[in-house]
């Protein structure tokens, strides 16, 4: 066994993968003999790791975990299609008689073309569960598919149409650095927010209200800071008489509570 | 997040992979709750580019759906685990390598102290990193950022910030030896 490296952070480097040439071969020549060191190569990836948390926060389409899980459900179903297959392919017992001419005939011909309908059977059997499965993914598809095209058709319905307003939101003084702005239909009950500040500290988020003529303010969307765009549907009716975006705990609050970072005036 | 889902009980990673292995897919969507927005933002950081990032994603679930029993428990932490693999696909993906490495890293054990099973505790920890990355100074902390979200080795980041190669190495070095000593105070200072 070559030695152990004399530097605890090689590991950190190697989990990081900056390690390259004779470093990283005599540190892989080594690892692949020293139980004590792969674990402390498993320790710096554990750490190494959590840099991913440094990462902005991007939230996934829901379209994701919709396609995810319909692909689950469709390989769940072609599992269970392909164990059943095998069971229902046991072909029957034959008479326990001593074989004469016919039985001869029935062991050399009748059962092997018994055997091959029965193969025959469960494969189509089981194509015909595939093809139902696969149907069933594509139509998951066509929902999402749909549902993005009537969200595309949203949009333009909202910019094209004259009830529509454009507020632009401004920054705060003292607050982090952004701008925003939404338009707004209290015909069409639609909100669509388009901004980028600065991404929120750590254990908060940016909460966005649309601050009603008369009322409490409404929660239109809860986001972490970055380039952001999202449209959503608000109760028809509400006239608006500014729309705010305040930094709240990780989360979102039912009502503001933090300070408010951008405003614009219906 | 409501207060009571906040202290409902959870499953533990541990327990619900138990239960992707007997093929409950609710588990699966359970651990997709879970840890899907931390791995979204680390393929979009490196790779950004959103689909193909979503596209990674959602392949590194279903391939925690066909094979679990690739991710032993008894090995290490399953976050960390997924960050893993995640880190490399995407940088293999920007690299245009195979599309689907990172699969040999599938048996490599993943240890970590840090437990963010919840929401709640994956902000913690987000916490503790950011200020940990916070404390390096400015050409460390972009020599680990190039590392790390750009899957560059000592050699790349010399070329690329015009450095020489030993003062990026004392640079990578110490940043490792800085962080791994503040994540640690920090980890000590909150139990």
């Amino acid at each position: 066994m070559n030695a152990h490296p004399t530097r605890e952070a090689d590991f950190d480097l190697y989990a990081l993968g900056a390690l390259e040439g004779d470093e990283k071969l005599a540190l892989e020549l080594h690892l692949a003999e020293c139980a004590q060191c792969a674990r402390k190569l498993a320790e710096a990836r554990g750490r190494i790791a959590m840099l991913a948390l440094a990462a902005p926060r991007v939230e996934p389409s829901p379209a994701v975990k919709h396609r995810l899980m319909a692909q689950v459900r469709a390989d769940a179903e072609a599992r269970t299609s392909a164990s059943v297959a095998p069971a229902s392919s046991r072909l029957p017992q034959s008479r326990e008689h001593a074989p004469g001419f016919f039985d001869r005939w029935r062991t050399a011909i009748v059962v092997p073309a018994f055997a091959l309908l029965a193969i025959a059977t469960i494969w189509l059997w089981s194509q015909n569960r595939k093809l139902d499965n696969e149907l069933a993914y594509l139509h998951l598809q066509m929902k999402v598919q749909k549902s993005l095209a009537q969200e595309a058709q949203d949009v333009a319905s909202l910019v094209e149409s004259r009830d529509t307003v454009t507020v632009p939101l401004a920054q705060q003084p003292g607050m982090p650095a952004g701008s925003a702005q939404v338009m707004y239909n209290a015909k069409m009950g639609m909100l669509m927010y388009e901004g980028e500040i600065a991404p929120a500290p750590p254990a908060k988020s940016y909460q966005l209200w649309v601050v009603p003529a008369d009322g409490k303010p409404i929660s239109a969307g809860v986001f972490s800071g970055r380039p952001d765009h999202w449209m959503m549907k608000m109760p028809p009716g509400v006239e608006p008489r500014e729309f705010a975006v305040s930094l709240e705990p990780a989360g979102g609050m039912p009502q503001p509570t933090g300070p408010m970072v951008l405003i614009g005036r219906a | 997040m409501s207060p009571e889902s906040r202290t409902e009980q959870r499953a533990s990673d541990a327990a619900l992979i138990a239960r992707i292995v007997r093929r409950d897919q609710a588990a699966l969507a359970e651990l997709y709750d879970r840890y899907a927005c931390m791995l979204s933002s680390v393929l979009n950081r490196i790779l950004r580019d959103t689909q193909v990032a979503e596209e990674i994603l959602q392949d590194i679930f279903f391939q925690l759906w066909r094979n679990p029993s690739r991710f032993d428990p008894a090995r290490g932490s399953l976050p960390g685990w997924l960050m893993v693999i995640a880190r490399h696909r995407a940088i293999s993906q920007l690299r245009r390598h195979n599309p689907a490495a990172g699969d040999e890293l599938a048996e490599a054990a993943v240890v970590s102290t840090f437990n963010i099973e919840s929401a709640a505790a994956q902000q913690q920890l987000l916490g503790r990193v950011r200020s940990a990355l916070e404390t390096l100074p400015a050409e460390q902390r972009a020599a680990i950022e190039l590392a790390y979200f750009e899957g560059m080795s000592h050699s790349e980041i010399a070329r690329h910030t015009g450095d020489p190669l030993g003062t990026v190495k004392t640079r990578l070095r110490s940043a490792v030896e800085t962080l791994k000593r503040n994540l640690h105070a920090q980890a000590a200072s909150t139990t």
